[in-house]
């Protein structure tokens, strides 16, 4: 089998500060540990192969995406990038309009940074504003300031790198209806043709969150604005991008009409791609569905050689994920690709949820797409969760004689 | 041995004030174990269960002394339960006895628990002998305890004990007292048989273990015996005493107490309270006091999971075998499905075996509000009774209702007497008495209809005493009142499982309550859920939940789909451990909403 181009990521865990809302595998590292990253990094590309014989996935050597994710990218040395981009380039068959993404936060984006980011042949860069509004940022230990992070977009695209997204976060501290129209407002003014807008994660993985669940007031948690103020940030960033041209197409991200992110599509289209480095997610091929699995998620554990934890996706699973996947996309699934897919008869079962979420008012079927409504879209986790298969008993619950 | 050198006695003592610390300084002693012993008792039950095949139950523990006088004697000690739900075996384990320690705590002075069992032993004829305890506290005031023992339960002080369980100061005194004031057993070893049930258990490997009080006759192995209540016989297949340590014995004669063990399979059988005579020559009459046990509180057990109703079941069937006090049907509820109705001796059984139930055979249970058993007279002259309110006739049918009473009595601090005054008023309780019982220590009496102690009475009184006040109640009798049937309605659905009896004049009150507590219980659905209070058709309040505003996983995590599967998945799992009543899912705490009422 002929494989499809697949999307390459790369996760740099490194940054300068830990942001209070920030739930990743992210940490403030000493740069001696730098090196010694990349080069285990450099190596795991090179060794591609044998993790995918060793995860049963189908891998060629094509590649059309790379996304360099953090973590803050941008932290590292202009050597030390050039150095993964070295390693993935001799690995993989990079296409020549490849999209390739580096993750940057506002105030690490130096000229020579810049210089190295086109030497590596970045195309794309994605700016972790998270706010426009200063009071904002600084209450979550961001270190930038609004200027600093227009300053960095005018850096960027005066030299050449116009493909840009900006990040913003719905329901930091202190966020107000006003103030969070003029972040989306300057988000327009900025001309980036790509967008991202996140509503805070309240949970154990990050200080503000624990602070939040535990009902205190460090990290200004007690100016957190409650969920259904948060909620109408999300709408009001939806239909504010909207007329200005950049519409929604998946949950989180608005682009003007072509410049939707093709790596992040490969997530929700269950496209192919390979994760390197600490907590980074790997989807291939596999005989007739797919393998997932994600290298260790700290640092220590990552770079003692930890493993890799596998996941195959079987093809009920694969069926799942196509539903809840695919509807985080505006444009919606098409049922009938899926039933070629995947065989009437499992789509079959899904029929009546599909017609209550229907009724509901949550889905919406235009012509012959299904698609989540704007209400749906807000609580997608209460759609996506009907898809599951209970234990034992498959979603929907109608059991079918005729499945395969 | 010969009874006059027997004693046999209980000790009463309220929670925390030293029951126990004092039994072992006894044991310990008295040689029956040594403290090593006593640890590795505790600690090694379940060994020690395997070891010796029966199940170490220290309910009644035999000890020899040697007395100052130079006699040995055989000390029985016999464990009374300690809370209030079990008055009935209370009173049965002291029927069992001649006289009793009173343990009071010298800093907290007696409480109500301590006062009912102190009377209910005065009135069985056993001599009580005050026992001050903790007197090594700076906080002991012994002089303000022993006028509070005088002045609330009328015994003379003068002679009272004052130990430390804890140091061991004065415990020989106390063993030497009992020698000397507590009177020796009666009865013949040649008269017919006749001896006391006072607890029972299921022990796996032997069947059911009784222990018994030998007021006449002797008891002796190989035996034909017959049970008083039931006419049921079996022969004795083992006699013995605990040491703790189970010891074989070929006898037990009058005055003597120990176990017997007669390949019984069913604790049913043996009721605590019943007579044990021989099948050949029984006894002319039983032992006075015996009593059926009855439940006093009521309430609906479904499982989470519908697939777990057999299991139950069949835990419910298990459970029965080591407690015959409480007892279970089959009932079904349109909301909650097929279930159990079970009646409880009181709140805490209740909590015990619904604790059993989810620790020991690990299933998720929905109980219903605890309700009791009314009288129900029908304008067509039948009499029924009805403990499930959706059994509950049709108002237009019910010519009068009687609801059960307790008496109960309530000691506490004066500065507390306020609040605890509203409480009770609160609650439709009628004043009996208001007592000074040494300084600022009051005695409330009060006549209270069961239901409202059922409720939440106990944390009520908790909080509004700041824990200090200490309650006992007895059954009293039925006062007729105009109880009215309240429905709880979500989304516009009646739900069965939350209907309560209520009396007419506080149905509103409640029924506000627990539409507002229920709003807080239920979390928010896909939908706006409508909760609503109604009697009959009329609706008595509302309150709504409102819809989900958002849920939604916007972040990427660099394609970890596994990360957003699993979020998915519990959050499919937490529903699942809800009970889903039309399209709404109701937490199980909802279902008890109604003992929440108030809190916070």
């Amino acid at each position: 089998m002929n494989a499809v181009p697949i999307g390459v990521y790369i996760s740099v865990p490194f940054c300068r500060t830990k942001c209070s809302f920030c739930n990743f595998a992210s940490d403030v590292f000493s740069q001696a540990r730098f090196d010694e990253y990349v080069a285990r990094v450099c190596a795991d590309v090179a060794a591609a192969e044998r993790m995918a014989e060793e995860t049963g996935g189908i891998l060629g050597r094509a590649a059309d995406s790379i996304y360099l994710g953090g973590g803050t990218p941008s932290v590292l040395a202009p050597e030390q990038l050039e150095k993964i981009f070295a390693a993935v380039r001799s690995r993989f068959n990079v296409a020549p309009d490849a999209e390739i993404t580096v993750e940057c936060a506002p105030g690490t984006v130096s000229d020579q940074i810049v210089a190295s980011l086109l030497r590596c042949g970045v195309n794309r860069v994605s700016l972790g504003v998270q706010s426009f509004v200063d009071k904002e940022s600084r209450a979550v230990g961001r270190l930038h300031t609004r200027d600093i992070a227009l300053r960095d977009i005018e850096r960027l695209r005066a030299a050449g790198i116009t493909e840009l997204n900006l990040d913003l976060i719905a329901g930091l501290p202190h966020q107000t209806p006003e103030s969070w129209r003029r972040s989306l407002a300057e988000v327009v003014a900025s001309g980036a043709p790509h967008a991202s807008v996140y509503m805070l994660e309240v949970d154990d993985d990050s200080r503000l969150g624990r602070e939040l669940i535990a009902g205190g007031t460090r990290y200004h948690a007690h100016f957190v604005p409650d969920e259904d103020t948060t909620a109408a940030f999300y709408e009001e960033a939806c239909a504010v991008f909207g007329a200005a041209g950049i519409p929604q197409y998946e949950i989180s991200n608005f682009a003007r009409p072509g410049h939707e992110s093709r790596h992040n599509l490969k997530y929700w289209l269950r496209q192919p791609y390979l994760g390197f480095g600490v907590d980074a997610a790997s989807m291939l091929h596999a005989g007739a569905g797919a393998v997932r699995f994600s290298t260790a998620d700290n640092l220590e554990e990552y770079t003692r050689g930890g493993p890799v934890s596998v996941t195959p996706v079987s093809e009920e699973q694969a069926l799942e994920e196509a539903f809840f996947l695919g509807l985080r996309l505006n444009r919606g699934i098409d049922l009938r690709e899926l039933r070629m897919e995947f065989g009437p008869a499992r789509l079959m079962r899904l029929e009546p949820v599909l017609r209550e979420l229907m009724e509901d008012g949550l889905l919406v079927k235009t012509a012959g797409r299904f698609a989540l409504s704007p209400r749906g879209r807000m609580v997608s986790n209460e759609v996506f969760e009907r898809f599951l298969a209970t234990e034992g008993a498959p979603a929907g619950a109608v059991p079918t004689a005729a499945s395969p | 041995m010969d009874r006059k050198f027997i004693r046999n006695f209980a000790i009463i003592a309220h929670i925390d004030h030293g029951k126990s610390t004092l039994a072992d300084r006894l044991l310990e002693l008295t040689g029956a174990l040594t403290a090593r012993e006593m640890q590795a008792q505790v600690l090694d039950d379940m060994d020690l269960e395997r070891e010796r095949g029966i199940t170490i139950k220290a309910h009644a523990v035999r000890m020899k002394y040697i007395a100052k006088d130079g006699q040995e004697y055989q000390l029985n000690l016999i464990d009374t339960p300690g809370h209030v739900d079990f008055s009935y075996e209370v009173s049965r384990s002291l029927a069992s006895c001649e006289g009793a320690l009173l343990v009071v705590d010298a800093s907290q002075g007696v409480e109500a628990q301590t006062l009912a069992n102190s009377y209910l032993a005065i009135n069985h004829g056993l001599d009580l002998i005050p026992v001050i305890n903790k007197i090594d506290l700076p906080s002991a005031e012994v002089e303000r305890v022993k006028e509070m023992i005088e002045t609330a339960i009328g015994l003379d002080t003068n002679d009272a004990l004052l130990v430390s369980a804890k140091t061991g100061l004065g415990v020989p005194d106390v063993l030497e007292a009992i020698v000397q004031r507590i009177p020796h057993p009666k009865g013949y070893a040649k008269n017919h048989l006749q001896a006391l049930i006072f607890d029972s258990w299921f022990d796996p490997y032997r069947g059911v273990v009784v222990l018994v009080r030998v007021f006449q006759g002797t008891l002796s192995k190989g035996d034909r015996i017959r049970l008083w209540s039931n006419g049921k016989s079996f022969e004795v297949e083992n006699l013995g005493v605990l040491t703790p340590k189970p010891v074989e014995v070929d006898t037990l004669s009058a005055g003597e107490v120990g176990f017997l063990l007669a390949n019984l399979k069913n604790v049913g059988d043996t009721k605590i309270g019943d007579t044990v005579t021989h099948e050949d020559r029984p006894a002319i009459e039983a032992l006075p006091g015996f009593e059926e046990i009855k439940p006093m509180v009521f309430a609906g057990l479904y499982t989470v999971d519908a697939h777990e109703h057999t299991q139950l079941r069949e835990a419910l069937e298990k459970l029965r075998l080591n407690d015959s006090s409480f007892f279970f049907e089959p009932e079904s509820s349109a909301a909650l499905g097929f279930g159990f109705r079970c009646g409880f001796l009181g709140l805490l059984h209740m909590e015990i075996i619904q604790e059993r139930l989810e620790r020991e055979y690990n299933l998720e249970l929905i109980i219903t509000a605890p309700g009791v058993r009314f009288k129900v007279t029908k304008t067509d002259g039948t009499l029924i009774e009805i403990d499930n309110p959706s059994r509950w006739p049709n108002p237009s049918e019910i010519a009068k209702v009687e609801e059960p009473v307790i008496v109960a009595t309530i000691l506490t601090t004066e500065e507390y007497v306020g609040g605890i005054l509203k409480l009770v008023e609160d609650k439709r309780g009628k004043q009996k008495g208001f007592e000074y019982v040494g300084a600022a220590r009051v005695m409330l009496t009060y006549e209270l209809p069961l239901v409202e102690i059922v409720l939440d009475f106990y944390d009520k009184l908790k909080s509004v005493s700041r824990g200090y006040a200490s309650l006992d109640y007895h059954l009293s009798g039925y006062w007729e009142s105009p109880m009215v049937k309240l429905d709880i309605m979500v989304a516009g659905e009646p739900v069965d499982a939350l209907s309560l009896i209520v009396h007419r004049e506080f149905a509103y009150d409640k029924g506000r309550a627990l539409v507002s507590k229920m709003r807080e219980l239920i979390p928010r659905q896909m939908f706006e859920v409508a909760i609503q209070a109604a009697i009959g058709a009329k609706i008595i309040a509302r309150e709504t939940v409102s819809a989900i505003r958002k849920n939604v996983i916007a972040k990427c995590y660099g394609g970890d789909i596994s990360r957003k599967r699993k979020l998915l998945e519990k959050q499919k799992e937490g529903k699942k451990r809800m009970k889903r009543i039309g399209r709404v899912d109701i937490p199980q705490e909802a279902f008890l909403a109604v003992l929440r009422v108030g809190e916070e």
